[in-house]
């Protein structure tokens, strides 16, 4: 490829690149995202190029190695085109035939194919799926169409055209209202509008200025911003570059997390080749526009995440956030005006850019616009990543997109947001994503996490497991939430072993209120939510632990008992021979007896027990 | 030259010195705001969330640590609301549970309205406010102790845990710690200890918000703001 030194280099490029592609019309794309590359697609990846070189398709298919499809749990993903044959759960064994039916006869493999679990059908292609159909993928679906190593793939599927388009057409305050007027909010949590946050930093006096993308993403259980980063870096750079236009910066950072290889991996690619090729340092495309960027990784602080930890520890310091009675945009990294943002919220400025606010600002509701990458897991069907239009209720993710509850147990909550977030129960499933509504709610958007929940979990539990986290994650600065969080967890610790007493439920409401209004940075303002929303939601359940010392969803080993039910134990000795502390006796064909006093509950007599004799109260 | 701003702390229209802090310009007007990890000259980092204030801008009021806020023009302040004072109260109480054995902060609680400390005693040595860790690196630039851990393992430490020879031996350290004066009964023992703040609560009695605290007589150890601030009026 040629140096992209002017808008021209990038237009004969991207025509020459169409033009070389249409040679070859079989492309067989295998998903290399982290979660496929933890099913072993790597090993499908080398077997199919082997098998490619063998039976001599090598120069007639091409293989595309391509970032997330979102459908993680279905991995290792292959999608065939033309005719987008979706095959899912690929092993190493399957490449044979796949490269001799499918490639070279066009025949498909039912075996390989997906089969929906909730009508049992096979189905063939990727657009019939219901778990991608009731999504509205404008940014995911975007992932499977490049290699997210190379930037002729993105260039030839209109990549830069956009910066193009800024850097020729349009002033800094154009671009800045046409994000005003899309409507776009911060994508990592708060949800702060962009286009203000843009004019705040455009407005601050100074001539040297920052823009970050923070992909520290540390919520348990989301990977949005990992899954863009590493599946389309270079329309997160691009979007980043065209902030940097915009507000007037000439230097931006990607701050990405180092527990993410990959991301780390192809984000630094993409900077080098960008670099390589003109797209990034003096007079790019011909303008008098000069930016550069680099990656920085993170130590593994949850805490960094959060704006100025995230400058505190880009500036080379510890990672612990100051106050922000002066914001970012003014005062930022080396106390120079920054822009912050999202990995998403960046990777949405370009199509905004190119589409128009119009465009975006169709999707959504009246507060929030635009779609929303969410992280959709737990007890459910189909797990995963999903896009959705803003304004989508969670009844249509939770049963629509993810299928309903598995082994038929019913949904009790879902849990969004992340350890910001809150929990909601089922009668509150009526409400649609929305930064607004979700936070009256007393939960929130977040990142996008979303967890559903059946009755088998225990809602102190799980206010118990955020706090144990949090707890961990504080960076310990400030009194509300080092102390108020380790407070919190001694109470809820408390009523979970059964000496909790209804007074403390009172000072647990009050303390989380203190730890909300008067800690000092993000973690601490949001880290009494999961406590606040179960226990405006499920307070029965809280007093369930401490009246009637029981669990009610039978999760909290204090207040459980196994035992094992006489009419129903048919003495098979499965879970006697289970047992790791010798807790089961019996004789053969007899029922058998747990021993209270050596039992550790640990559940594995329960899990292995076919005849559902082992029973929990 | 130095520029003058009006701020309005408490109803009070207080004539401010442009760049100094809410929690400055009020100690040396004589509104007293408890506060722990401030200390005047060093820089302020908003620790201990005790100096909160209710910042009102455009009719909404914002909850900040008054240290950490610098006077503007117009500003409205309000330092002793009720829900100001709920949070402090929650919050000294957090602070006495965890060290009771410090005079300092046994009065912090009393002044702040702690009656009775709701939660389980537990003694620390340190509650983290970092004063010495600032003043050796913002007086000495010795960086001879900094913090070490996060969250709940957070502790002040020497550099690596053996570099000694940093420490320039000036005590200031010492001086600034609020552990160091024990309660006037003497240390508690662990398992035994209870809210004291004699001193304190007598000046209760008898005034709502007192003229000098038990601070104030404290304050030269330790160096308390509103004692810098009175020194230098006297």
């Amino acid at each position: 490829m040629q140096q992209l030194a002017t808008r021209r280099d990038l237009e004969t490029t991207r025509k020459q690149l169409l033009l070389d592609r249409k040679k070859i019309d079989k492309t067989l794309i295998i998903c290399g995202g982290t979660g496929c590359t933890a099913s072993r697609s790597q090993d499908v990846i080398d077997t199919i190029n082997q098998e490619l070189l063998m039976q001599d398709l090598d120069f007639s298919v091409r293989l595309r190695i391509t970032g997330c499809h979102g459908f993680c749990e279905q991995g290792p993903i292959m999608v065939i085109e033309p005719g987008n044959i979706f095959y899912c759960h690929v092993t190493p064994n399957d490449a044979h035939e796949i490269v001799t039916k499918t490639l070279r006869d066009g025949e498909i493999i039912e075996r390989l194919l997906y089969t929906d679990p909730v009508s049992g059908r096979k189905i063939q292609t990727e657009a019939e799926i219901p778990f991608y159909q009731a999504q509205d993928r404008q940014l995911l679906s975007k992932n499977r169409e490049i290699n997210p190593c190379s930037l002729e793939d993105y260039i030839a599927i209109g990549g830069y055209m956009a910066l193009d388009k800024v850097i020729n057409s349009l002033s800094p305050e154009e671009i800045i209202h046409e994000i005003k007027v899309s409507g776009l909010r911060g994508r990592g949590g708060g949800g702060f509008p962009t286009g203000r946050k843009w004019t705040e930093c455009y407005e601050a006096p100074g001539d040297e200025k920052y823009v970050i993308c923070n992909a520290d993403e540390g919520d348990p259980g989301a990977y949005m911003d990992r899954c863009v980063l590493e599946g389309n870096p270079y329309l997160v750079l691009e979007g980043m570059m065209i902030g940097a236009y915009a507000v007037g910066a000439t230097k931006g950072y990607i701050y990405v997390r180092n527990e993410y290889p990959l991301a780390v991996k192809h984000a630094r690619l993409a900077v080098q080749e960008a670099r390589k090729y003109g797209l990034l340092g003096e007079d790019i495309l011909g303008s008098s526009f000069s930016f550069d960027v680099d990656v920085a990784r993170g130590g593994g602080a949850f805490v960094c995440g959060e704006s100025t930890a995230l400058m505190a520890s880009l500036e080379g310091k510890v990672g612990e956030p100051r106050p922000k009675d002066v914001h970012t945009v003014v005062d930022g990294l080396w106390h120079k005006p920054t822009t912050l943002n999202n990995v998403e919220t960046w990777a949405n400025v370009p199509s905004i850019i190119l589409n128009g606010a119009g465009w975006f600002a169709s999707k959504g509701t009246k507060g929030s616009k635009g779609t929303k990458i969410l992280a959709l897991t737990g007890r459910i069907k189909n797990t995963g990543l999903v896009e959705i239009a803003m304004g989508t209720t969670i009844r249509d993710v939770v049963f629509g997109i993810g299928g309903g509850a598995t082994n038929g147990k019913a949904i009790k909550a879902v849990q969004t947001g992340g350890p910001s977030g809150g929990c909601l129960p089922v009668d509150k499933f009526d409400l649609p994503v929305d930064f607004d509504v979700l936070y009256e709610a007393g939960s929130m958007v977040g990142s996008g996490g979303m967890v559903v929940m059946d009755e088998s979990s225990c809602m102190v539990d799980v206010a118990k497991y955020f706090l144990t986290f949090l707890q961990d994650e504080s960076c310990g600065m400030c009194v509300p939430c080092r102390l108020g969080i380790d407070r919190m967890l001694e109470i809820i610790t408390d009523i979970t072993e059964g000496r909790g007493t209804l007074e403390q439920l009172d000072l647990l409401e009050e303390l989380a209120d203190t730890v909300t209004q008067t800690s000092l940075c993000g973690l601490g303002k949001t880290a009494a939510n999961p406590v606040l929303s179960t226990l405006r939601y499920f307070r029965e359940e809280y007093e369930a632990h401490i009246t009637n010392k029981k669990c009610p969803a039978g999760v909290c080993k204090a207040l459980i008992e196994y035992f094992i039910d006489p009419e129903k134990c048919t003495g098979c000795g499965k879970c006697k021979r289970s047992c790791i502390h010798s807790a089961i006796s019996g004789e053969k064909k007899e029922p058998h007896v747990i021993n209270a006093e050596l039992c550790q509950k640990c559940g594995i007599c329960l899990s292995e027990c076919k005849f559902e004799a082992i029973q929990v109260k | 030259m130095l520029h003058y701003v009006t701020v309005n702390i408490d109803g009070a229209d207080i004539h401010a010195p442009k760049g100094s802090s809410v929690l400055d310009v009020a100690l040396e007007y004589g509104i007293c705001i408890p506060h722990l990890c401030h200390v005047p000259g060093l820089s302020d980092i908003g620790a201990c969330r005790l100096c909160i204030v209710e910042h009102i801008t455009n009719g909404r009021s914002v909850v900040t640590t008054s240290c950490t806020l610098k006077v503007q023009e117009g500003m409205v302040i309000r330092t002793n609301t009720d829900r100001i004072k709920r949070l402090r109260h929650n919050i000294a109480e957090l602070l006495v549970a965890e060290a009771p054995n410090s005079r300092a902060i046994q009065d912090i609680a009393v002044r702040c309205g702690v009656k009775k400390v709701r939660y389980p005693f537990r003694n620390s040595n340190c509650v983290l406010c970092g004063r010495c860790v600032r003043a050796c690196a913002e007086i000495w630039h010795a960086n001879a102790i900094g913090f070490v851990g996060r969250g709940k393992n957070r502790h002040v430490e020497r550099p690596l845990n053996m570099r000694e020879e940093f420490c320039k031996g000036c005590d200031y350290c010492i001086q600034l710690c609020p552990m160091t004066i024990p309660p006037c009964d003497g240390p508690m023992k662990p398992g035994e200890e209870y809210l004291c703040g004699k001193c304190e609560s007598q000046l209760m009695i008898t005034e709502d918000i007192p003229d000098s605290c038990a601070w104030c007589r404290l304050g030269e150890g330790f160096n308390c703001g509103r004692y810098a601030g009175l020194k230098a009026v006297r």
